[in-house]
């Protein structure tokens, strides 16, 4: 027994399916956390993670809280990111806003993934006429660059958070119904998936067991990389108006206030800005990384 | 093709990141620039304006029978009109018109000309035209009841014997300037007694004339020397379409501006340091205000009106947010006005507002949702009261929207809250009375849709007090009348008033003669120079 499993690890062939996704796993954790600046980036993951968890533990002040007397009081001891036109403490209104950033971006990803990767792995594993409208319809929704096409629906819908998020939402699910169809055009005619077929099994269970687990990995990257899109189109909608409504600490809106003070008060709009940078740039990098893992070749 | 405001942006923002290069460019001392949001100038015709930047600019190129008193309240002056009398029924109004007033063209202004320019508003029946068809004028009568004499008299008659500052009044508003007949109705298209062509020009007798307007650019004025009074050496004023106030500064700054109209608080402490550069400020006629729908039965009771009158910090608001740029009122109409209030009974008072929600049965609070413009000084008084209203335990859910979709939701009766500006539209006490304290029929298909209608508040009493002050011919009883109603309004109504503003001015400190008065249409270039 023990030397048939030595041989069987030598050769590299995994004895249970379990082992096989360890094995896997480590393998892609090895390169991932070779790459430093992947690491960066699921550290700044981890930190807006946290941040969003312990916001309100953490910061000083309540993020609320209007002292007329103290606005625009510039970064000090007290008020680390200095204080905004109401007198309110950015610091605490920039840890707060992670949280709301933090739910967008995950309600957007929860929403907007799967539609997206069913309706493209379908598309894709039943082609014809079918696949041809999903096509056209995401090839509609593509040609309209995806700020003014949620500008569009939040107008429709009425601004606010939950309906940001729904018209980002409804921007997001063609791209990723592209790339889930892409990689199902490649394995639908794999050995594996007409032995399935040959086995009696239905469609569903087809594209459920054996095309959509192909498809995740890309999906995954292609969500990471997108969140940094999502985190700006998010703020972007907060900037214009049409996203959090005052005077909920979201960074865009933050921003927008602040532009007028831009310059004698540059802290207003620098602080919730470089939020934005920081955690967008960090979704970049842990997307960069996660795509050099997945596929090495690449 | 590059647009002039296109290449002005890219210099500033060139001169934003080149930092302090010496690229000093002062304007030629003839011409002189004004930087104003023009985004909501829309026509030229006096007949049809209604926007701020259009009456503003109607008012330097138009003369009317009177001016507004910009001194002090009371009585406007003569313009071109010389002398009146009224008849003993108070419903006949001879006019005898100033001799020498001369048109741009230089051709004598008649009483021809003012019967038709008033004749023309009312029959155009654009959005200002109220103002003059309220003293009983309609399209059918106005040809019989504006008439002239001769070449120097007309005669305008009313339908009831209203007060005479009040007919006095309404010939200083802007949409009663006086046009060039002649000109206009060689423009005439259609029968529209030359309307289109003189949405984008000029035919008047004031001390501008319209040289040219590229939308979404500039406005040039060009001066007429003939104007009597005129001591302009400007030759041209030039306002161009700078909507950024951050723009507007930096430009100030470099002398590419010699006067910037939309600073704010902020900006314009900021300057005070800048050498070269002067900041004042004047009161104006608009009032910023909140309005409790009734339809909303929480809304209704006068304890919780009274409440959130006690759950606002007016003087924080204005020492912090608004220095300079408004100052506290309580009652609806600004000083300045016949007749204005200047009590001021209400202040901060949390613990009163809390035992008043008691009474009303509301003591553990409730919320309601606010609509606001989006624009920031608003946005930043809404944020303050919902503070303070948040601490008497009503929460205060805010709506920020454009002009626009705001406007349309409050004429629609569909908000709870409403917080916003109220300019008058002409300077009499009626202007405002018949907004705020006047509401003839409030079914949702009413004729007359004034502020009161809009917040669904039935108040015959106070209407028919309203209607009846029109009519009041002493000027001292009238004002009396004014500040009865607006005791009343003050303490029992579903409008709290807070804030009358002032308008801030950042200019060369080599600018001198800019006149300013309560309204956009008093605004005056025509002393400026430099």
């Amino acid at each position: 027994m023990k030397i048939a499993r030595d041989a069987s690890h030598a050769s590299g062939a995994p004895s249970s399916r379990g082992q096989a996704k360890l094995a896997r796993f480590s393998l892609f954790w090895r390169l991932l956390s070779q790459n430093l600046m992947a690491m960066v980036g699921l550290g700044v993951v981890i930190l807006l993670a946290v941040v969003a968890l312990l916001g309100p533990v953490l910061s000083p002040h309540d993020p609320y809280a209007q002292d007329l007397a103290v606005r625009l009081m510039p970064p000090n001891m007290s008020y680390w990111f200095g204080t905004d036109e109401l007198g309110r403490d950015i610091f605490s209104r920039v840890l707060h806003g992670a949280r709301i950033t933090l739910s967008i971006v995950v309600l957007v990803a929860v929403i907007a993934a799967p539609f997206g990767l069913i309706l493209g792995c379908v598309s894709g594993y039943r082609g014809g006429w079918f696949d041809l409208a999903i096509m056209r319809i995401t090839d509609i929704f593509l040609a309209f660059p995806r700020l003014i096409l949620a500008l569009a629906f939040v107008a429709a819908l009425g601004p606010g958070i939950e309906n940001a998020v729904i018209a980002i939402a409804l921007t997001s699910w063609p791209v990723y119904a592209r790339v889930a169809r892409a990689e199902t055009l490649l394995v639908r005619s794999a050995n594996y998936v007409s032995a399935a077929r040959l086995q009696g099994a239905s469609s569903w269970r087809v594209i459920r067991r054996y095309v959509i687990p192909m498809c995740v990995n890309s999906m995954v990257v292609r969500v990471t990389l997108d969140m940094a899109g999502i985190i700006l189109t998010a703020a972007g909608l907060g900037f214009l108006g049409l996203g959090a409504k005052p005077p909920s600490p979201e960074w865009g809106a933050m921003i927008a206030n602040g532009r007028q003070y831009l310059f004698d008060q540059w802290w207003l709009a620098t602080m919730p800005g470089l939020a934005i940078l920081f955690v967008s740039l960090g979704f970049n990098l842990l997307g960069d990384g996660l795509r050099d893992a997945f596929d090495p070749r690449g | 093709m590059l647009s002039l405001k296109f290449v002005g942006q890219t210099l500033v923002i060139a001169a934003v990141f080149l930092g302090p290069v010496n690229c000093w460019s002062a304007t030629p001392t003839n011409i002189l620039v004004m930087a104003k949001s023009l985004d909501d100038l829309i026509t030229l015709d006096p007949a049809e304006a209604f926007e701020f930047s259009g009456t503003e600019i109607i008012g330097n190129l138009y003369d009317r029978l009177f001016e507004a008193n910009r001194v002090g309240p009371g009585e406007p002056t003569p313009s071109l009109a010389q002398s009146w009398s009224v008849s003993e029924d108070g419903r006949s109004y001879e006019f005898l018109l100033k001799e020498g007033p001369v048109f741009e063209n230089g051709r004598p202004v008649s009483a021809f000309d003012v019967v038709f320019s008033l004749r023309r508003s009312v029959i155009l029946n654009k959005t200002p035209s109220f103002i003059l068809s309220q003293l009983g004028f309609t399209k059918q009568n106005v040809g019989a009841r504006v008439r002239a004499i001769d070449a120097r008299r007309f005669v305008l008659e009313t339908d009831r014997d209203y007060a005479p500052s009040l007919v006095m009044n309404i010939l200083s508003s802007a949409m009663t300037s006086i046009v060039d007949r002649e000109v206009v109705l060689a423009h005439e298209q259609d029968g529209d007694l030359g309307h289109e062509w003189l949405r984008s020009h000029s035919a008047g007798s004031g001390p501008f004339r319209l040289h040219r307007w590229n939308v979404g650019e500039y406005v040039m004025l060009e001066a007429n020397h003939e104007y009597p009074n005129a001591s302009t050496k400007i030759e041209r004023f030039v306002i161009r379409d700078i909507r950024e106030p951050a723009t507007q500064r930096l430009m100030l700054i470099r002398g590419d501006i010699d006067i910037a109209r939309d600073l704010g608080p902020d900006q314009i402490a900021a300057l005070a340091e800048e050498p070269g550069i002067a900041t004042w400020s004047a009161p104006q006629a608009r009032i910023f205000y909140m309005a409790l729908n009734q339809k909303n039965p929480i809304l209704a009771l006068t304890q919780v009106q009274l409440a959130i009158r006690y759950s606002i910090d007016y003087q924080n608001i204005v020492r912090h947010l608004l220095p300079g740029r408004a100052e506290v009122h309580q009652a609806f109409l600004p000083k300045g006005f016949i007749g204005a209030l200047k009590e001021t009974p209400f202040v901060l008072d949390t613990a009163r507002a809390r035992r008043l929600l008691i009474e009303a049965g509301h003591g553990k609070g409730f919320s309601i949702k606010a609509d606001v413009r989006s624009d920031p000084l608003a946005l930043q008084i809404a944020q303050a009261i919902q503070a303070s209203l948040a601490e008497a335990g009503i929460v205060m859910d805010l709506q920020p929207g454009d002009g626009k979709q705001v406007l349309t939701k409050y004429r629609a009766r569909r908000h709870d809250v409403y917080l916003g500006y109220w300019g008058p539209d002409y300077l009499d006490p009626h202007s405002n009375a018949a907004a705020f304290a006047r509401n003839v029929n409030n079914a949702n298909d009413a004729v007359d849709k004034t502020l009161a209608w809009r917040n669904s508040w039935e108040i015959p009493d106070i209407t028919r007090r309203t209607d009846e002050a029109t009519l009041v011919r002493d000027p001292s009883d009238r004002a009396e009348a004014y500040r009865k109603l607006q005791r009343s309004l003050q303490t029992n109504s579903p409008f709290i008033i807070l804030f009358q503003e002032r308008a801030l001015f950042a200019m060369r400190k080599e600018v001198t003669g800019l006149e300013v008065g309560l309204t956009a249409d008093q605004i005056r270039y025509e002393r400026v120079s430099k």
